[in-house]
């Protein structure tokens, strides 16, 4: 569970970027985080990640202050980010021998993982080569394995899905649902409407730094009594004339 | 022409760009120039008595033309050895080029493009020399206006040949050995071989210097007005055509004048055209290679449980060791200092043994001398001062990973030392080999240069933390364009440099091992203490702050 309280944060000389937000998501559920670009989205993942400084308010993972006990609060999440170029200069089975020390996971462990993970995501053949001649999809793919490998409660994932092949992109949606069937917390943000609508128990809607919506499709179709599709309610929801 | 001169300042731009944390630049420029103002007038004070005495001396022999020809030699020779190291990662290892490449615009005008970062520390240098040289040998020989106006002039010219002149056998260079596959090798071989080459000419210009014989050409040329000008540069033309500008009288000084500027111009399109050839084949398409398929059990065995400030450690190493720019920077660099300084001093004594040469001094002096040698050339490493900044835009995995950044500092730290380790091995075999000093002076300086090089690598990454620079797009941001390497110095080395003279001038402490001693105590007390200012700004949380 990740609760955000009264969150909020500041650019040196913008307008706000987070504005008191307040947000409870809870587990075994899949919530995807939806907003303009410059909504504020990963401004948001990125102070719940321990990343960015929190301005205001205070945000726990699995009841963990991630400002005042950073080192249990990142143990029990696994993150994503925006952008996959990190670790560049590393072979792939050298980044995965890193999150395994990281992780203190046992060998025999991150073997098997290792091996099933990259198998999945068909990029088993590039373990040997440096990060840097990956692709985009392909350096996803190896930083959502080093994620799996120490299987967090806690997944937070950035835009997971932009820039994978629809196989890959199905497997991983596979796995944050059968992650969140487990009873964990998967929070996703996302620019795909369509995966949100097939994919998501509840969706949160953020616009300048403010939550507009947090619930289930079915409520937002009630609030905003339409029954329309998503794109038409979030097209309306953050239209800012 | 206008496209050009947009590529020009581009490439300024992306090279100076500094995001944020303008103030605090601002204030360690000051602090910069306050410690410099001294120096600029002792270093004018030097050039004018230098200037002053030799006019002198050679003017009554009508030769006093040859302080100018001094000047166009040391000078060029100066800019050519810069050049080789600016124009190697100006144009090999700053990759800004790709950027480039799609736009609409001519090779040659990129290579000009690329040119300018060069040219521009070149024109610096060549300000701080030529001009105080200019102005007092005018004002010694009662110049005229002409001679000032095109002195001047002439300023604008100087740099090219000799850059010219390296950007070509540079060029040559890199061309030849980037015919391998894996770029980021070639890269790396390139530049070692140019380091290289500046150490053998060196050492061929010294060889081919033969005092007795030149004293005899002395006396031949002197009889002659301008003949020592004629002498010194035999070699090297455009020296003798400057100083003939700017000396001889009347319609001949404009003659030859026009003479260097053409011949300066000539050289210019020369870089036009042999650079077109030899250029961007030898930079395109680059990329790391090194695609190899290995067996699920050569992977398996790549899968090892270390603690995690080995693993820290071995990522740091990994990451210098394979990115070219930190490779040359924190490693090849660092070495090319202690390896030049043996060669110079084995050349000087003429290849006979240098042992004992340390026996006229104290044993006290003797530790103070190797300490404050070693400290210096561990304080010119670049490892700690780019501790952050190397790490770039991916800063924030060491926040979101659970790791505790203590422990990441430490292990950056160690990676400093871990590198430094090279250049103490270096300096040791030096000193066995070359100065044969006795096994127990070299414990102690073995103690000490530990020490002190866990303090450099603290102090430099403590610097870094301080003021990194992130947010760049290129490798050679981190090191360039940045006041750090300076501030290194200032910190690491002149405080503990100005307690070694102290110490050395008194009297009541005497002897090796109390030297020793103290040394130690001090250093352990300046670790000490900046270990608690890297603590402080860690639990402050400066490091979410820096993104
Ligand atoms: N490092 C920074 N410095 C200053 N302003 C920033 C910084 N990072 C983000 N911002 C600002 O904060 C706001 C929110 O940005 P954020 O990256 O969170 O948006 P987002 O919702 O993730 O957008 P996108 O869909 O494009 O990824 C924007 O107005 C952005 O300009
Ligand atoms: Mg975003």
């Amino acid at each position: 569970m990740i609760e955000i309280k009264d969150v909020s944060k500041d650019f040196a000389g913008k307008k706000r970027a987070i504005d008191s937000l307040n947000l409870t998501i809870p587990d075994g559920k899949i919530v995807g985080f939806l907003g303009p670009n410059g909504a504020g989205k990963s401004t948001t993942i990125k102070m719940m990640t321990g990343i960015l400084p929190i301005d205001d308010g205070s945000i726990t993972l699995n009841g963990h202050d991630i400002e005042k006990q950073p080192l249990q609060a990142k143990k029990i999440f696994g993150y994503v980010p925006d952008q996959p170029d990190m670790f560049l200069r590393l072979r792939g089975i050298e980044y995965l021998n890193f999150i395994g020390d990281i992780f203190d996971i046992p060998v025999d462990i991150r073997k098997e993982q290792i091996e099933t993970l990259t198998e999945t995501f068909n990029i088993h053949d590039a373990l040997g080569d440096y990060i840097q001649t990956y692709s985009h999809g392909m350096r996803q793919k190896i930083i959502v394995t080093g994620v799996l490998l120490h299987d967090p409660d806690i997944w937070i994932l950035d835009e997971p899905l932009t820039g994978l092949d629809p196989k890959s992109a199905y497997m991983l949606k596979e796995m944050m649902r059968e992650h969140a069937n487990k009873g964990n917390t998967v929070f996703f943000s996302s620019h795909g409407l369509e995966v949100v609508e097939q994919l998501c128990d509840e969706v949160a809607i953020i616009h300048n730094g403010k939550l507009l919506f947090y619930g289930t499709l079915d409520e937002m179709r009630k609030t905003y009594q339409s029954d329309q599709s998503l794109e038409h309610v979030f097209l309306e929801l953050t239209n800012d004339e | 022409m206008s496209k050009t001169w947009i590529v020009m300042k581009n490439m300024l731009k992306i090279h100076y760009s500094r995001a944020g944390n303008n103030n605090s630049q601002i204030i360690l420029l000051s602090i910069a120039g306050i410690f410099l103002f001294p120096f600029l007038f002792f270093y004018l004070g030097l050039i004018n008595n230098a200037v002053s005495g030799l006019y002198e001396l050679l003017e009554p022999f009508g030769q006093s033309s040859v302080i100018i020809g001094l000047l166009f030699l040391l000078l060029t020779a100066l800019l050519f050895i810069i050049s080789f190291v600016l124009v190697i990662s100006s144009f090999y290892f700053a990759e800004d080029i790709n950027s480039f490449i799609p736009l609409p615009i001519q090779p040659y005008q990129i290579l000009l493009g690329k040119a300018t970062v060069p040219l521009l520390y070149l024109y610096v240098t060549t300000f701080a020399i030529y001009f105080p040289v200019l102005f007092y040998f005018g004002s010694n020989s009662n110049a005229s206006i002409v001679y000032y106006l095109l002195g001047i002039i002439l300023f604008v010219f100087l740099p090219f040949i000799p850059f010219v002149l390296a950007a070509i056998f540079v060029m040559f260079i890199m061309r030849f050995v980037n015919i391998a596959k894996n770029k980021d090798r070639s890269k790396v071989l390139g530049g070692i071989f140019v380091l290289l080459m500046i150490i053998l000419l060196n050492v061929v210009v010294r060889l081919n210097a033969n005092p007795d014989e030149m004293m005899e050409n002395f006396a031949q040329f002197i009889q002659e007005k301008d003949g020592l000008l004629q002498m010194i540069t035999a070699a090297y033309p455009p020296a003798l055509i400057g100083s003939k500008a700017l000396t001889v009288a009347g319609w001949e000084s404009l003659l030859y004048f026009l003479l260097m500027i053409s011949i300066s111009i000539g050289f210019i399109f020369l870089f036009i055209i042999v650079g077109q050839k030899l250029y961007l084949g030898g930079v395109l398409g680059i990329n790391v290679g090194n695609k190899k398929n290995i067996s699920s059990e050569r992977l398996h065995k790549k899968l090892r449980k270390h603690p995690v400030w080995l693993s820290y450690l071995q990522k740091e190493l990994r990451i210098i060791f394979r990115t070219p720019t930190f490779f040359m920077q924190c490693v090849v660099q660092s070495l090319f200092g202690p390896i030049f300084l043996v060669i110079i001093l084995m050349m000087d004594s003429n290849f006979n043994s240098l042992s004992g040469t340390l026996d006229q001094f104290s044993y006290k002096q003797q530790i103070l001398i190797l300490f404050a040698a070693t400290l210096f050339i561990l304080s010119a490493n670049a490892t700690g001062i780019s501790s952050i900044s190397r790490e770039g835009k991916s800063w924030h995995t060491n926040l979101f990973l659970p790791l505790d950044l203590k422990q990441v500092f430490l292990s950056k730290i160690a990676a400093g030392w871990t590198i430094n380790l090279v250049s103490i091995l270096l300096i040791a075999i030096g000193l066995i080999v070359v100065l044969d000093i006795s096994w127990l002076l070299f414990s102690l300086w073995l103690a000490l240069s530990f020490v002190a090089s866990w303090f450099t690598s603290l102090m430099g990454t403590y610097l870094d933390f301080s003021h990194p620079k992130l947010h760049w797009t290129d490798e050679q941001e981190v090191f360039k364009a940045r006041l750090i390497g300076f501030l290194a110095l200032l910190f690491e080395f002149v405080p503990l440099g100005i307690i070694v003279v102290i110490i050395w001038n008194t009297p009541f402490v005497q002897g090796g091992i109390v030297t020793f001693v103290l040394l130690l105590l001090l250093m352990f007390i300046a670790t000490a203490l900046v270990h608690y200012l890297l603590q402080k700004k860690i639990s402050n949380k400066d490091y979410q702050k820096i993104i």
